[in-house]
């Protein structure tokens, strides 16, 4: 186990380290443009937050009704309770404390680890859903770049179709089939999220493909697989980086969209969900809708400054 | 025959590209055979078909929409143009290796020049990464440049013209091929490496005893190097010969045409000469003799007939009316 462990850490870090003079020159910059930097700072906190944040909150199922409705810490909140000994309305002002800094919902569950909990869901949503679209993409806009001819027909065909087919309708209809699971949610995302991937990876090859070292590395007695592998892919990878961190963002609005209107997962909380419970109680417990709306719109904002930098950086036109 | 001689032999090959506007045929039946051992130049104008001819002996044109239409390319008798692509697969670049024109675009940015050498070493000879490396080294070490290390540490785009087109030809000829195609190596870089990486082949063939099919519009660049040239216009070959005969006596109009374009450093002044009109357009080749609407000696029948090659010595090949059967003699 720790030794697949230790392998898997390898494959990861040692393109890094083989190509760190390249990917050096790009952070440099990357790091000119402040908003970029500014949003991988929020990504990378999150993703931390993602990882290790569940360890350190209280459980976010946790129902306690002694303690709903609680505010943010700083805010006050007025609620009205049937007081039994007077037999009257009474007013009373809550006030948020340090046991649940961001407040709690309607069922008195912490708010704080219910985002955080909320945040692994969503990313994990963003990059699963992004990785297997873009996976797709790649894969057939460079076949289809790479083989011309009908092949190149019949995938940009398919590829059309597949634009125009409205895929949301045919998330809700999945989901109304097959029952909300997120795993089912994240694989139609992925596999009907690709086809702008593919008609720009496509554009990108297609300029690669007739390069004298495409000619040099078949002369050299290439296969096809190995051209398209290691000459073409390799240098389609920044476009498809920028095109993935730029996906993210629509991928997590869309999943938050699906549960916003009660299509999402009930077995965890994303943030989609917590702001789906939130929007009912808006006029007695405001936070529990902003809270998660807030994050969604930092990390869409945060997914869009870092792929904005990141193309810049990666477009040996521009003079960042 | 096959023994002492040929090791490669272009016989009447086509080639064309498949467009919307009709077919560039760019190869029309072109003829030529590679000796061991020596330097053979195919020289023509820009666009005579004399690349489409160098890619098409691998078969590297562009298909779609690119095609070879007929024809035979024999390597040690064994025809690739009708090959398995497996096999084929395995002569390019270690039986037949390839210099590119332009070292800038035939390097991968991506990849340092040292990962592209040896990649192609371990795949065709099938050594272990060190060796490899090692074997890639040796090349560049063997190319004249001094600092190996450095230079396959280096991206393409880090390297001078000069340095990038001797690490190309350390990558044509890393499997040790007893063919190398060259195109147009020395279009691309300035007059004092030119000479120099002229000198580098010239070495490298007679070391290694290597057989050159050297692609060139330059006929200084022939006289230097080449032992017989085969002159190509509209993507036939119009005259073969030793490079001696070929530039005291030039036969074919075309080839004298092209010879008194040189520009003349004894001291005679006066304008550059240049052929009178644009080389044809492939998708309407003209009738007859491609040659025969600048030709200053047209004749009725060139324009009817297409001049079949006519052998006027041991190795003078010309095709041309001027030299029918009648005045042969």
């Amino acid at each position: 186990m720790t030794d697949r462990l230790k392998k898997l850490a390898l494959a990861i870090v040692r393109p890094f380290y083989a190509n760190r003079r390249l990917i050096g020159y790009y952070w440099v910059r990357t790091r000119r443009n402040k908003l970029a930097v500014a949003g991988l700072t929020y990504i990378l906190f999150l993703i931390c937050l993602a990882l290790i944040g569940p360890l350190f909150t209280l459980d976010p199922t946790d129902v306690d009704f002694e303690q709903k409705n609680m505010p943010p810490v700083g805010f006050n909140n007025p609620i009205s309770y049937y007081d039994a000994a007077t037999d009257t309305l009474t007013t009373r002002e809550l006030s948020g404390t340090w046991k649940h800094p961001l407040g709690t919902d309607g069922k008195g569950r912490d708010m704080l680890s219910m985002l955080v909990s909320g945040a692994r869901i969503s990313l994990m949503v963003g990059l699963i859903a992004t990785g297997i679209a873009v996976f797709i993409g790649t894969l057939i806009g460079v076949l289809s770049a790479y083989l011309g001819g009908w092949v190149d027909n019949v995938l940009m065909r398919f590829t059309d179709i597949m634009m125009t087919f409205p895929f949301f309708l045919l998330l809700v209809l999945i989901v109304f089939i097959f029952g909300p699971s997120l795993g089912l949610i994240v694989l139609v995302i992925g596999i009907t999220g690709w086809t702008g991937t593919a008609r720009l990876v496509r554009s990108e090859a297609l300029s690669l493909r007739t390069r004298e070292f495409v000619t040099a590395a078949k002369a050299s007695g290439a296969r096809d697989s190995r051209v398209i592998f290691r000459h073409l892919i390799p240098n389609v990878i920044s476009l498809i980086i920028v095109i993935a961190t730029l996906a993210i963002p629509g991928v997590i609005l869309a999943e938050a969209s699906l549960s916003f209107i009660g299509l999402g997962d009930p077995a965890v909380t994303s943030w989609g969900i917590i702001l789906e419970s939130g929007q009912q109680s808006l006029d007695t417990a405001w936070w529990v809708a902003v809270e998660p709306g807030f994050l969604l719109f930092l990390t869409v904002l945060a997914f869009n400054f870092l792929g904005d930098g990141l193309r810049d950086a990666f477009d040996p036109k521009s003079t960042v | 025959m096959t023994e002492n001689g040929e090791i490669l032999k272009v016989n009447d090959l086509h080639a064309g590209f498949f467009t919307r506007r009709g077919v560039v045929k760019a190869v029309n039946g072109i003829n030529f055979t590679l000796m061991r051992g020596e330097c053979l130049c195919l020289v023509g104008e820009s666009g005579c078909g004399k690349t489409v001819t160098a890619l098409s002996v691998l078969r590297l044109i562009e298909s779609p929409p690119g095609r070879i239409t007929g024809g035979q390319v024999l390597y040690k008798g064994l025809d690739l143009v009708n090959c398995p692509i497996g096999r084929l697969r395995q002569i390019r670049g270690k039986e037949i290796g390839m210099v590119f024109q332009d070292a800038q675009s035939a390097f991968n940015p991506v990849f340092t020049v040292g990962n592209q050498i040896t990649e192609q070493i371990g795949l065709q000879l099938k050594l272990g990464r060190h060796d490899a490396y090692q074997k890639a080294l040796t090349m560049l070490t063997e190319m004249g440049i001094p600092a190996g290390e450095r230079v396959m540490e280096s991206y393409p785009h880090q390297l001078s013209g000069g340095m990038k087109q001797r690490a190309m030809i350390a990558m044509g000829l890393s499997c040790d091929p007893p063919v190398l195609i060259a195109d147009e190596p020395t279009t691309a870089i300035d007059v004092t490496i030119k000479a120099q990486i002229l000198q580098l082949l010239t070495e490298l063939k007679q070391t290694r005893q290597m057989s050159m099919l050297f692609i060139t519009h330059d006929l200084g660049v022939v006289s230097e190097i080449g032992d017989r040239a085969v002159i190509v216009y509209g993507g036939r070959n119009v005259e073969t010969g030793t490079v001696a005969d070929i530039i005291d006596d030039p036969k074919h109009p075309y080839t004298v045409g092209l010879l008194s374009c040189l520009p003349d450093l004894t001291g005679s002044s006066g304008r550059l000469k240049s052929i009178p009109g644009t080389t044809p357009d492939p998708i309407n080749l003209p009738h007859g003799c491609t040659f025969h609407p600048r030709c200053p000696h047209a004749m009725p029948i060139c324009k009817k007939e297409v001049p079949q090659p006519r052998q006027l010595s041991a190795d003078r090949i010309v095709s041309c009316h001027l030299y029918g059967e009648n005045d042969a003699g």
